[in-house]
């Protein structure tokens, strides 16, 4: 329940869930109507990281409307056949949320400093390439879509979907209602009855002399150990944490990500990533069980862009799962190189 | 080596070919084979086409796909990555129906 939840992962979900993007939208001049006023192509939106593109389309549909088409174009107009492109042409996806849109765009095509700027998008107002799409265009199979990841995720941390086919339907169309509406307390009271919990009151991890190296900051919560089957909620007892590595154009990793490794140790983003990319991110220095690979770089060639931020290599893959995955239950992790 | 060539070393597709198991659910029509080779770094949008012809659906016809009687991927997700976190003895088994089951 909400009122259990420990204060910091409420922080970091609050945190996530507030999250906005800079966008800005152009309109393919090409396929303005007639009488349409062409001085007005840019339309700029603060996004929420959690939505989706098609839930962008009544505000820029608000604007367009008011101050760019003429009365007779606007009443022909039709949202249907509305699709978004990034600038240079790749096809943006429905069905991912602007988030991970933004920050792929972000590693991508690096800003100097990483300044925030707005990520435009081209805004066509006819033929939808709906096979590259994979989807009709529409509000209803963007939501669809969402409870597909939403049912994965829960799949893959319990073996099971029945967390999420557990809720009522009011309260599963409530979860997508939060995400149209942004409102963190209607998601947050249902997605809290199936998201993990990191747990905070058990012991901390008992330092493992043989990895004098083992980093422990403050900043974040003590692992735990590896809890009872009684705590069935606990992100540390997941059977995976759901997790997908994004490479700027390409392609999306997945495996299963246990959030302890054989030896006992918490499964660490570091970890993940010098066994997922050994060609971009070097051994762990808490893995003295992997070979050295000759072909390992010497030090991180990448670094990795979770909801915006530069993680911290040594965050732990259950806490990530629990505090910094995105509202279908999914950590994304956008890979950047290194100037 | 440097950061850019190993992105490009990631971006390269995998040949390997992982067993999909296609089982029918409720009403949709059994398959005489119902295990196939496929590869790897296929989408799986290209699994749900493939099951389309297979059953000779025309466009439009409903199909609804799921992993382990459970939920529906996504179409762009790799029958790769599908396979490594789902595989059950080997297969990845996909289930098929003319209505929708796990919605």
């Amino acid at each position: 329940m909400a009122s259990s939840t420990p204060t910091a992962t409420t922080l970091f979900r609050r945190l996530c869930w507030d999250g906005t993007v800079p966008i800005e939208v152009k309109i393919d001049s090409k396929e303005l109507p007639a009488g349409s006023d062409r001085t007005l192509e840019s339309f700029y939106i603060r996004a929420p990281r959690v939505s989706y593109l098609p839930l962008l389309i009544q505000e820029v549909k608000t604007f367009l409307f008011d101050l760019v088409l003429d009365e007779a174009s606007a009443k022909d107009m039709k949202t249907d056949d509305w699709w978004f492109e990034a600038e240079g042409g790749a096809l943006l996806k429905w069905h991912w949320p602007v988030g991970l849109l933004y920050d792929l765009h972000l590693v991508a095509h690096p800003a100097p400093d990483f300044q925030m700027k707005p990520f435009t998008i081209i805004l066509h107002l006819a033929s939808p390439p709906t096979d590259k799409l994979l989807f009709t265009p529409s509000i209803e199979t963007c939501k669809q879509s969402f409870m597909g990841q939403l049912k994965e995720a829960d799949f893959l941390r319990w073996g099971n979907t029945k967390r999420v086919t557990g809720l009522r339907k009011e309260d599963q169309d409530g979860l997508w209602e939060g995400i149209v509406e942004h409102n963190f307390d209607d998601f947050w009271r249902i997605a809290s009855k199936i998201a993990p919990s990191p747990n905070p009151l058990a012991p901390p991890l008992t330092p493992n002399p043989s990895s004098p190296t083992l980093p422990a900051p403050s900043s974040r919560p003590a692992s735990t150990q590896p809890p009872s089957g009684s705590d069935r909620d606990n992100a540390y007892s997941v059977r995976s944490v759901p997790v997908r590595i994004y490479l700027p154009d390409g392609p999306v990793i997945q495996d299963l990500v246990p959030p302890f490794l054989e030896d006992g140790l918490p499964h660490s983003l570091n970890l993940f990533l010098s066994a997922q990319l050994p060609l971009l991110f070097k051994p762990s220095p808490t893995s003295p069980l992997t070979p050295v690979d000759p072909n390992a770089p010497k030090s991180n060639l990448a670094f990795a862009l979770i909801q915006g931020v530069i993680a911290p290599l040594d965050c732990e893959m259950a806490w990530l799962g629990a505090c910094m995955s995105g509202a279908d239950g999914w950590v994304n992790v956008c890979i950047g190189l290194d100037k | 080596m440097e950061g850019a060539e190993a992105l490009e070393t990631y971006k390269k597709k995998d040949a390997a070919k992982v067993v999909v198991r296609f089982k029918a659910v409720g009403n949709a029509p059994i398959m005489k084979q119902n295990f196939y080779k496929i590869t790897a770094a296929n989408r799986f949008q290209a699994v749900i086409q493939f099951l389309r012809k297979e059953l000779g659906w025309k466009t439009g016809d409903p199909l609804f796909t799921y992993i382990n009687l459970a939920f529906s991927p996504a179409p762009d997700d790799t029958v790769a990555n599908l396979y490594k976190s789902f595989a059950t003895e080997g297969h990845l088994i996909v289930n098929y129906s003319t209505t929708a089951a796990w919605g």
